[in-house]
Formats: structure tokens, C-alpha cells, sequence
């Protein structure tokens, strides 16, 4: 019957497909942020109900030494991890492709290891890191630092710069598979007779990584460091298990400063406040994101 | 100048070799380590010197992690949590993602943006106001509640990325189906359902892993220790774990892990293809 109705009745009938889609985005995204936004220019406590309008939580945010610390802690934090994680991710990846296209074993067995990372849970990376930092002798890194150098005082995790070094690599160990699989995809699907007819003209394989192949991914490798951004500015549950933001703040990244400010300083306008800046960087990147995609696609 | 080759080829198998090796060590040790760690005597874990592998491992303490400790709980409730917040976020994406492949309508692109921007959005930003409301009517710290908030977190992302699998099918199936006198629904559900079953296994994949993996939500909006999913029954237990009791720690974060890791290693080539098509596809 579909058929004889005209096109506008048949586009009003497919709202109702994405109506539950809608409902639960209003209920779960929509209110939800506008809330915030508005907590954010309140008082607002958890532990007392009423509030009022008041500014005092942006410029006690902005005032903060702490938060241009937090704000430095999560940009060293993020740009590092996206560094490494995309580094460390397209060698892999070239890795991976060398040895698919010479026809060698045991590159099921390497993605398996990179992979299994990223499919733990950041709560347990964050437990596991910890006991592979354990500053005790039987601790694993201790253990063999001191094999190579006998009594160094070593502190991963205690020493505040130490600290944000140690979750930087542990959260390269857990971000690295994303990266991997994105690029490695990239690479196979890379057009062969381009990369044959630089070898016939005499490009070397160094020539042809950074003159032919590192071109032609560059937009992949932009998205790959675009969505590791989003994902790692995001992330604290790794960090809540790994040093809950310690030693002192050198370690608290804007996301794990919101929940501790709100759930153990209970100062819910302050926290907001710093919810709308996580949130402006959220919506920032998804721009970019959305017109790079845009671009591409035409 | 033929031995010359040889020797090239040796070097560059054996360089090949000695790569793998090192990213393979890399990523494994953490995880063997945790392993070693589980099986471990208390005398062992305060040795002075390297005990990379316990003389006896200790099987006892993964009997007295599950004894004493709320694993085995944890792991219910993860697995319930999971399966119906699949399920859920499948019914809620399926239909949503193939109405924004087929119909074109105004204001599509900024529909997509949103979307897009709900998925990019953390979770700690929207937690916060729901844990008030939820408070507020009464439905804090319910297992039920927590699923709707976990499709509805999940949902924009699966919907991104069925849209970009529906928009692979090519519409003579629609066409051909709507000339038998099939309706709209009868389409969906008969032709591109089973059309699109490899993407959304996939999907569901991905949504298990990261179901599994969800903190902040199950943190915040659940208060009973008895309803704790995984990660957060594993937080609890390390905040009253100390150095004595690191064995246990480390046997419980592996129980908590081997479901997921299990479930990645057999549908290892779902997953791989989801997250290439995810992210490049609009």
C-alpha cells in the first residue's frame, strides 16, 4: 500500500522508526547537558537541595591553581597518549602489512596480544599497571631496573612527575589496538600498483613509506588521531585504579576531576562548571570530526 | 653476490622475528605478569629478588577469591547488565539506523552531527545530571535503570555505524521487495536484517566488550555492592586490598577478564572489521 501514498506521508510514517531513538537521546543527552549547563552557573552543593544563580563556580574554576594544573596534567596527559598511541599504532600496522605481504607467520598471534589490551577493561589496566609499577623489590619494572642498575631509588608511581610518565605508558599499552587496527586497515587497502610502480621507478621502501604511503593515509591517520583524542580526554577509569589522580593532583585529568569534585568535594557547581569545559572539548572535536568526514566524502 | 642475498634475507626474517617478538613481549608481560601474580605465595610476593613465576603455583587463592570475596556476583551482574543492554541498544539502533539510510528529509545532516556529538560525548558530563534525576523519582541504584542509560549511550554509535552498513545495501532490494507488495517493516525485518547480520554481529561485539568495560556509569548510578558490574566490584575490592592480599586482587582481575577475552578472541574478526568501518564511514 506504501506505494500509493505520496512521498511526505511515507517520510512522516519513518519517524516513528527513530522515534524511540529520539526519546531515549532527549532523556539521556539532551536534558541531561542543558541541566548541566545551568548547574554550572549555580551554587549548587549535593548535600543541600536549594541553589541560586551565581557565576562564583566559573570564576572559582578559572581562578583555580589547581585547575590550570588539571588543565596541564590532562594536555600533557592526552597529547602524549595520542602521540605514542598513533606512533606505536602505525609501525605496528606497517608491521603487520610487511608481513601479510611477504606471506609470514605469527602476525595472527602479535595482533591477538596488541588487540586483548584494548578489550580490558580500564579499571583492570589501571590494577594490572599498578602491580607492574609495584615500587616493592618483587615488583616487576623494579626488579629488573635493579638488575641493570643496583640500588637506584626508583618511584613510578609515588613521585609526581613519575606518576603521570607511568599512566602515560600504561594508557599507550591500552590505547595502542585502535590506532593499530585503523592504520592497518589503511595500509591494506592501499592501492598495490602504486606502491609497484615507485618500486619500478627506484624508490626505496623508505622513499616510498614517506613519499607515497604516509600522502595517501594522511586523512586516515587525522581521523585515527582525532577519535584517540575524543577517547583519551574522555577516559579516567584506568587513572581511578592507577593512582586516583595522585600523587597530590599530578596525575587528576578533567574527567577525573569532575567526579571528585562533585562526589568527594560535593561542590556540584564548581564541578559542572568543569563538566561544561569537557563538554565544549567534546563538541569542539566533533566539528572537526564531522566536516573532515564531510570533506572527505565529496 | 648470491651469498650476499642470502644474508639480506636471513637479516631481514630475523629482524622480522625480533620485531614481533618485542611487540608481543610488550603487550603480554602486563598480562602474563597479573597471571604470575594470581598464583603467587605471600612469601613470594615480598621477595626481595625477581619471582617471575611461582615454584607452586597457588590455585587455592582463585578458590578463596571466589569464596570470600563478590566475584561471582560482579560477574552476574556484568553479564546481565551486558546482555540486556545489547539487546536493548540493537532494538533501539536497527530501526532508527536504517530509517536515516533510507529516507532523505530535511535537517538529515544535522541529525547525523548530533548524533555523532552524543557519541563523542563523556559519560561523566551526562552522569551527573541523571544521578540527581534518578535520585529525585527514585530509580537510583536500579539494575533496570542503569541498562536504559547504557543503551541510550550506546545507541548513537550503533546507529552511525548500522547507517553506514545499510547504506552499502543497494536499494533494488527495497525496490524489488516493495513491487511483491512487501511493507516498509516487512523489508527491514526479512531483507536487510539478514542482509546486514555480518555488520551487526560486529556491532554486537563491540557492544559487549564495551558493556563490559563501562565505569562511570554503573559508579555513579549504582549504590549496592551487590549490583556491582565487574570494573566497579574490582575498584571496591583494590580499595580494601593491600599488599598482603595483591594475589587475590590479581586472581580476581583475571576471573573479571576472561569472559570479555574469550568472547574477543573467538569473534577477533568481527571486532577488527567494526572498528575500521565505525570510524571511516559516514
Amino acid at each position: 500500500m506504501n506505494r500509493i501514498l505520496p512521498r511526505g506521508a511515507r517520510e512522516i510514517s519513518f519517524f516513528v522508526w527513530l522515534l524511540p531513538l529520539v526519546l531515549v537521546c532527549i532523556g539521556v543527552f539532551v536534558i541531561p547537558v542543558f541541566q548541566i549547563v545551568q548547574l554550572s552557573f549555580t551554587d549548587a552543593t549535593l548535600l543541600k537541595a536549594g541553589s541560586s544563580f551565581s557565576l562564583t563556580s566559573y570564576s572559582n574554576l578559572l581562578t583555580n591553581p589547581d585547575f590550570a594544573s588539571i588543565i596541564g596534567v590532562t594536555l600533557s596527559f592526552v597529547v602524549a597518549s595520542v602521540f605514542l598511541q598513533v606512533v606505536l599504532g602505525f609501525l605496528i600496522a606497517l608491521y603487520l602489512d610487511y608481513g601479510n605481504t611477504q606471506g609470514l607467520h605469527g602476525l595472527l598471534i602479535v595482533r591477538t596480544a596488541v588487540l586483548a589490551a584494548w578489550a580490558i577493561p580500564g579499571v583492570v589496566i589501571g590494577i594490572v599497571w599498578k602491580m607492574m609499577f609495584s615500587e616493592m623489590d618483587s615488583g616487576l619494572i623494579t626488579a629488573l631496573c635493579k638488575l641493570v642498575i643496583p640500588g637506584a631509588r626508583l618511584q613510578f608511581l609515588s613521585s609526581p612527575s613519575a606518576a603521570l610518565v607511568s599512566s602515560i605508558i600504561a594508557n599507550t599499552w591500552r590505547g595502542t589496538a585502535y590506532s593499530m587496527i585503523l592504520l592497518y586497515a589503511g595500509l591494506m587497502s592501499f592501492p598495490k600498483d602504486l606502491n609497484e610502480a615507485a618500486a619500478i621507478d627506484g624508490a626505496n621502501a623508505m622513499r616510498r613509506l614517506f613519499q607515497i604511503k604516509i600522502p595517501v593515509l594522511a586523512p586516515l591517520v587525522l581521523i585515527c588521531i582525532l577519535l584517540v583524542t575524543v577517547q583519551t580526554f574522555n577516559t579516567f577509569d584506568m587513572l581511578m585504579a592507577l593512582t586516583g589522580g595522585g600523587p597530590g593532583r599530578s596525575t587528576e585529568v578533567i574527567a577525573l576531576n569532575i567526579y571528585k569534585t562533585i562526589f568527594t568535594e560535593f561542590d556540584l557547581g564548581r564541578g559542572s562548571a568543569a563538566a561544561v569545559m569537557l563538554l565544549l572539548i567534546n563538541i569542539g572535536m566533533t566539528g572537526v570530526y564531522f566536516r573532515f568526514l564531510r570533506e572527505k566524502g565529496k | 653476490m648470491k651469498l650476499k642475498q642470502t644474508d639480506r634475507y636471513v637479516l631481514s626474517r630475523f629482524l622480522f622475528a625480533l620485531g614481533g617478538i618485542l611487540i608481543f613481549v610488550f603487550f603480554v608481560t602486563p598480562l602474563f605478569w597479573t597471571l604470575s601474580v594470581s598464583l603467587k605465595t605471600i612469601p613470594e610476593l615480598f621477595s626481595p629478588n625477581l619471582v617471575l613465576w611461582p615454584a607452586i603455583p597457588q590455585f587455592e587463592n582463585y578458590v578463596k577469591v571466589f569464596q570470600n570475596t563478590m566475584i561471582l556476583v560482579n560477574l552476574r551482574n556484568s553479564l546481565n547488565i551486558t546482555v540486556s543492554s545489547v539487546i536493548l541498544i540493537l532494538l533501539l539502533s536497527l530501526p532508527s539506523a536504517f530509517a536515516l539510510s533510507r529516507v532523505y528529509f530535511r535537517g538529515k545532516k544535522i541529525w547525523m552531527f548530533l548524533i555523532l556529538i552524543f557519541q563523542m560525548l563523556s559519560p561523566v558530563v551526562v552522569v551527573i545530571p541523571l544521578y540527581r534525576f534518578f535520585m529525585h523519582i527514585g530509580i537510583y541504584n536500579q539494575t533496570w535503570s542503569l541498562v536504559l542509560v547504557y543503551a541510550a549511550t550506546f545507541a548513537p554509535f550503533t546507529v552511525w555505524y548500522m547507517k553506514g552498513y545499510f547504506d552499502t545495501c543497494p536499494v533494488v532490494l527495497d525496490e524489488a521487495a516493495r513491487i511483491d507488495g512487501a511493507t516498509r517493516m516487512q523489508t527491514f525485518l526479512n531483507i536487510h536484517i539478514p542482509v546486514a547480520m555480518p555488520g551487526i554481529v560486529s556491532v554486537t561485539i563491540l557492544l559487549v566488550v564495551q558493556c563490559w568495560s563501562q565505569f562511570i556509569l554503573p559508579l555513579i548510578l549504582l549504590d549496592d555492592k551487590k549490583l556491582f558490574p565487574i570494573p566497579v566490584g574490582l575498584l571496591d575490592l583494590q580499595s580494601s586490598s593491600d599488599a598482603i592480599t595483591v594475589h587475590y586482587l590479581a586472581a580476581a582481575s583475571i576471573i573479571g577478564i576472561i569472559p570479555v577475552l574469550v568472547c574477543f578472541v573467538v569473534f577477533q574478526k568481527y571486532i577488527v572489521s567494526a572498528l575500521t568501518q565505525g570510524a571511516v564511514k559516514e
